[in-house]
């Protein structure tokens, strides 16, 4: 036993080396970063937790990657976000944009709430990792079109999406929009907050984009029985 | 041929034994006879096919020989040695072995070895038929007697256990929730476990039949009653936190408690640690403060990982040293380094708390190597259509 459970504990280099592959033996579990799992007593956990635990307790867990924290300003969607944004890896300035970007949403909202009556200041959402979260949901896609060949024509199909596809494609959209669609001189950051804005009051061209997908696989309907999965 | 062979073997080592080695205390011919006989039979290890080795070579007699000389052999050792017999374990032996016969060999298994019979010899099986030629169990003919009669016996249980389910549910005391099997933190035996324990080769094919069996069996709801039987086929995981090595705390001279975590790597970058429990919070890096060694944020909330997740944030001095990488490898190395070094004061469930965030293991992403016939790990050369 002992003998063919160390080679799994190894760094290993799989013997027929795919595309998407990791140093990691497929034996490894992933970690979990967040303090407040570990603190709910042993009485209080579902049995899918309970089993999860001991399932953890004789498995080898990965290494936290290194943009990972316990802390709570950590968020995997903005982390997705700022590693889409990097460009030749340069994290330092995805990550800087995007700070910005947060500071000048906030001080936006701000102003905005100042000026606002006394029966509106509710309804102004001033937290911008709020703004930022809702604006991306308001982009997600709710079905897509995949191309599929019958015939030998190509039709546009209306297809399901998975979560990390919808989520995928709005940050996709988000940050195509912001980069191709400004006046040379307005900075990233500037468009980026403006655009966040728009799509958080469901407005902008990222949301119009999503519309029109939706239109799209609306019109395309009479082929939605080619899909075959 | 073998046995031709490990005479010659057999002899020319006897001589050699003759003229190379004085032993220095009183050794019987005894012992060398046993090292230079057991040094013949290592060829019997390259034996792949258990089943069909055909009528038992070696008769439990000579087993039973084989290791009476083992054990009288191993105590001469022990006295050649200067060691206590008594306590005298296989990783003694192998030392004193590839001390007394040094070997430039690069073969393993073509090197001295003194191991107990059961490991040498392999595992035989009783001739399978009378005197009259008829064999003594009914499957014989199937040629893998003991892997069919396994599973013949675990269908039998299958149909025992949901003959007992139908009988319950003619009484009306048939329920869904009755007590499972808790197969969590162990395994199913390996297909060369399950050969050694049957003796016998079975293929890939018969293995996963096999372990399709077991699964069927306990998928009926009342398997619990075959509980031994499936639990015989099954090991156990051993628990992975056991396996950290946690240092044990030092003290200086001003009575506070100190630790270091040694030098983690983190793809070329190492870092060490000494964590100091003196209650001020300050980290200096080769001699500067962090904050201007990792201008990065990240980096620094790297750094604080491990703290701010046992909740120990202010309560450690840290004094760093780390070289080699980037800043962001270097940060990583530090990580872990602090985390080791965190393991002297933490207790054992904060230990294992730390290890599923992923705190303990040391990262083995490296860079990917650059492959012939590309520009680098995965661009390739520009496609030129002529």
């Amino acid at each position: 036993m002992a003998a063919s459970l160390t080679g799994l504990l190894k760094p290993w280099t799989p013997r027929v080396l795919l595309v998407r592959w990791s140093r990691y033996n497929p034996y490894y579990l992933e970690p979990g970063p967040r303090k407040e799992v570990y603190h709910i007593p042993e009485t209080e956990l579902t049995p899918e937790q309970k089993e999860e635990r001991e399932l953890k307790s004789v498995r080898p867990i990965k290494a936290a990657t290194n943009s990972v924290t316990s802390s709570v300003f950590n968020d995997p969607v903005l982390s997705k976000f700022v590693n889409m944004m990097m460009k030749d890896g340069d994290k330092i300035i995805a990550k800087g944009i995007i700070t910005q970007t947060l500071e000048n949403m906030k001080r936006k909202q701000v102003e905005k709430y100042h000026k606002a009556p006394e029966g509106k200041k509710a309804e102004i959402e001033c937290n911008p990792y709020a703004i930022f979260h809702q604006a991306l949901e308001n982009c997600k896609p709710v079905i897509g079109l995949t191309s599929i060949q019958k015939g030998g024509k190509f039709y546009q199909v209306p297809i399901p999406l998975t979560d990390n596809r919808r989520r995928f494609l709005a940050m996709k959209w988000m940050i195509t929009e912001c980069r191709d669609n400004k006046h040379r001189r307005t900075l990233m950051y500037e468009k980026l907050s403006q655009e966040l804005l728009a799509a958080f009051s469901k407005e902008g061209n990222v949301v119009k984009r999503k519309h029109e997908l939706h239109k799209m696989a609306e019109s395309n309907r009479a082929y939605a029985h080619y899909r075959w999965w | 041929m073998a046995a031709s062979g490990g005479r010659t073997v057999g002899s020319f080592l006897w001589k050699c034994g003759n003229c190379c080695f004085n032993f220095n205390t009183v050794s019987s011919n005894l012992t060398r006879q046993v090292l230079s006989r057991q040094l013949c039979v290592s060829a019997v290890l390259h034996r792949k096919n258990l089943a069909a080795a055909g009528p038992e070579k070696f008769s439990e007699e000579f087993i039973k020989k084989q290791v009476e000389e083992f054990n009288i052999g191993k105590r001469h050792l022990a006295n050649m040695m200067g060691e206590d017999p008594e306590t005298f374990t296989q990783g003694d032996i192998n030392r004193s072995i590839a001390y007394l016969f040094p070997s430039g060999l690069f073969d393993k298994k073509a090197k001295p070895l003194m191991k107990h019979p059961d490991e040498v010899f392999p595992k035989q099986r009783a001739v399978q038929w009378g005197a009259d030629g008829r064999p003594f169990h009914f499957l014989f003919y199937t040629g893998k007697q003991s892997y069919y009669s396994l599973m013949h016996d675990t269908f039998t249980k299958a149909l025992a256990v949901e003959k007992h389910q139908d009988r319950l549910r003619g009484k009306d005391l048939f329920t869904q929730d009755a007590k499972q099997i808790s197969l969590v933190g162990s395994r199913w035996l390996l297909k060369e476990e399950l050969e050694e324990l049957l003796v016998e080769t079975i293929s890939e094919h018969d293995y996963a039949r096999f372990i399709q069996l077991m699964e069927r069996l306990l998928s009926l709801p009342y398997c619990s009653v075959e509980e031994d039987f499936v639990q015989r086929y099954r090991r156990q995981l051993e628990i992975q936190s056991s396996k950290q090595q946690v240092q044990p705390l030092q003290y200086d001279q001003h009575g506070v408690a100190y630790s270091t975590g040694d030098g983690k790597q983190r793809k070329t970058a190492t870092g060490t640690v000494l964590l100091r429990d003196s209650g001020s919070g300050s980290i200096s890096i080769n001699g500067t403060n962090y904050v201007h060694y990792f201008p990065v944020l990240q980096d620094r909330e790297q750094l604080m990982f491990p703290l701010h997740f046992m909740g120990v944030l202010g309560r450690f001095d840290m004094q760093c040293s780390v070289s080699g990488g980037g800043h962001s490898s270097q940060a990583g190395a530090l990580r872990l380094a602090i985390s080791r070094a965190m393991l002297s004061f933490l207790s054992e469930g904060q230990v294992e708390t730390m290890r599923q965030a992923g705190l303990l293991t040391p990262d083995p992403r490296i860079k990917e190597r650059k492959k012939p016939g590309q520009e680098g790990a995965r661009r390739k050369f520009t496609w030129k259509k002529r």
